[in-house]
């Protein structure tokens, strides 16, 4: 196999324990950024570029502090859900454009719980939108699957299905946040939050960590016995017709996703087309971003879902395992740290060292996708390469 | 007496109530709130319209706890909201009247009471069913 001097390798990765927490948010950082070096074998001097990302009041690039005041660059990125992705595609970029050799990513939280408290400010809406209770995350995602149930003729039971299979993951993953596992019976009776989402159908808000270590070319090697390769990594932004959170109105034309063009992009990048895929990690921010991740992503039929969760293709010994450590509804949303979270699983899996559940057959290909306000999305695509 | 709203830069007029949008005379795409630019094409050739004030459910949910600040309410009741269909615009909104609505029914913009500020109602707009069914 070639080993090219511009391809870019995970060759350490860790997370901490996703849920509550009661110290500082820097701490969880710190402990994630020491596991990742941990396995990679490296130290914080041996880092020439960093990045980290979340989306607290505490200052990413100030973790210097508590590793190293090395000198090395560190870029602090903030792009709300889709913040791991960035800050994953950026210390590729920092590699390949410095010709450095070792990056180190980092994303943390530590929220308050209950949902998300926008501000209509931030959004550049009148006050009138958050005054008259319509400035609520919730209620956007619960539009969203509702007319995507509709227009696609799907059994609302998918979204049972879901959050049955995200917890049933969790129940076996020891860095999980809720690992009880729920029916799809008691997911489709519980507490109703927005119609027709329920308590067990969302994620929450928590704290986590979670750090990697890229390094360029056949040094990857070196460092690690099954280096991780990032095929690609792809970034877009929305356009005219996707249906983001806060809109006050639609237009009644085409619908559009950052989510379709991200990973379409991240497909071609790589080489590769969704049916590629092994093992994959989607946005289920609710059950309902799940079922429509699926389609968007190009990795099932639009209006297919229901019935691949009811064969079981999406469970570990399925066509494609999706969200193995239980995704966002069983570890909750530390924003900064969710999308590196999902690369750690895939990267885990790869490796064929997964904490929770095994994808058996030594799978070979993965892919991640996060997507956030105000309509971005991340896509990378991850290859387990042999001697 | 005049009637108050929420914020009056959201109505052509409060009676008979029609909200107030905007259109791109370069690209045809209507919004609302009215803007001084095309958030489609990048435009500024627009002009402010009268929306209409009839439309379909595109889609609804219902909020069944109370939001956070800055949600104002005198006493919290789960409410509905939802986007619906007016034509050349799809608008989020109140729907108003009951909390259980079929996906492609009629509906009409109506005046609805929000909250009570010194004394006196304020009123946003909302949707409720034009019946037919």
């Amino acid at each position: 196999m070639s080993r090219r001097d511009d391809d870019i390798y995970v060759v350490g990765a860790a997370r901490t324990v996703f849920g509550r927490f009661d110290g500082e948010d820097s701490e969880l950082a710190e402990q994630a950024i020491r596991g990742a070096l941990a396995d990679s074998g490296l130290t914080w001097s041996d880092v020439q570029f960093a990045v980290g990302g979340t989306n607290g009041e505490t200052k990413p690039d100030n973790l210097v502090s508590r590793m190293g005041l090395t000198g090395l660059p560190f870029v602090t990125v903030k792009n709300g859900c889709a913040t791991g992705g960035v800050a994953l595609m950026t210390a590729r970029n920092g590699l390949l454009a410095e010709g450095d050799d070792i990056a180190c990513v980092v994303g943390y939280d530590n929220h308050a719980r209950g949902a998300f408290n926008a501000s209509p400010a931030r959004y550049g809406i009148g006050d009138w939108y958050g005054e008259t209770g319509m400035m609520v995350t919730t209620s956007y995602f619960a539009l969203k699957i509702q007319r995507y149930l509709h227009e696609h003729g799907i059994d609302p039971r998918a979204l049972g299905y879901a959050a049955e299979k995200a917890f049933a993951y969790a129940s076996d993953h020891p860095f999980a946040w809720r690992r009880k596992p729920v029916s799809v019976d008691e997911a489709m009776d519980a507490d109703m939050i927005n119609d027709p989402l329920t308590r067990f159908m969302f994620c929450s808000p928590d704290a986590g960590a979670t750090s990697l270590v890229l390094a360029r070319g056949p040094r990857a090697f070196d460092l690690c016995d099954r280096p991780v390769r990032l095929a690609s990594v792809a970034l877009r932004g929305r356009r005219p017709g996707s249906f983001e959170v806060f809109s006050t109105w639609l237009s009644p034309g085409e619908r559009t996703s950052p989510s379709i063009d991200a990973s379409a992009a991240a497909f071609e990048n790589a080489g590769i087309v969704p049916a590629d895929v092994q093992v994959a990690q989607l946005q289920d921010t609710e059950s309902g971003a799940e079922i429509i991740h699926l389609a968007e992503t190009g990795l099932v039929a639009h209006g297919a879902q229901a019935e691949g969760y009811l064969n079981g293709d999406f469970a570990i010994d399925g066509r494609l395992p999706v969200n193995t450590d239980g995704g966002l509804l069983a570890n909750g949303e530390p924003v900064g740290a969710s999308g590196l979270r999902q690369v750690y699983e895939v990267v885990r899996q790869l490796q064929g060292r997964a904490d929770g559940q095994q994808v058996p057959g030594a799978p070979s290909i993965g892919f991640t996708h996060v997507y956030g306000a105000p309509g971005i999305s991340a896509c990378t695509v991850l290859m387990a390469e042999g001697e | 007496m005049a009637v108050n709203v929420i914020d009056e830069t959201l109505f052509e007029s409060v009676d008979p109530v029609v909200l107030k949008g905007s259109a791109c005379t370069e690209c045809d795409a209507h919004v609302f709130p009215a803007m001084s630019s095309c958030p489609m094409c990048n435009g500024t050739a627009v002009q402010e319209i009268a929306l209409p004030t009839q439309g379909d459910v595109w889609s609804w949910t219902t909020q069944h706890f109370e939001p956070k600040a800055p949600f104002r309410t005198d006493e919290f009741h789960p409410f509905s909201i939802g986007y619906v269909d007016l034509g050349p615009v799809i608008v989020e909104g109140w729907l108003v009247g009951r909390t259980n609505w079929t996906i492609g029914e009629p509906v009409r913009l109506v005046l609805a009471p929000a909250w009570t500020e010194d004394g006196e109602l304020v009123h946003t707009f909302g949707f409720e069913s034009a019946g037919g069914a």
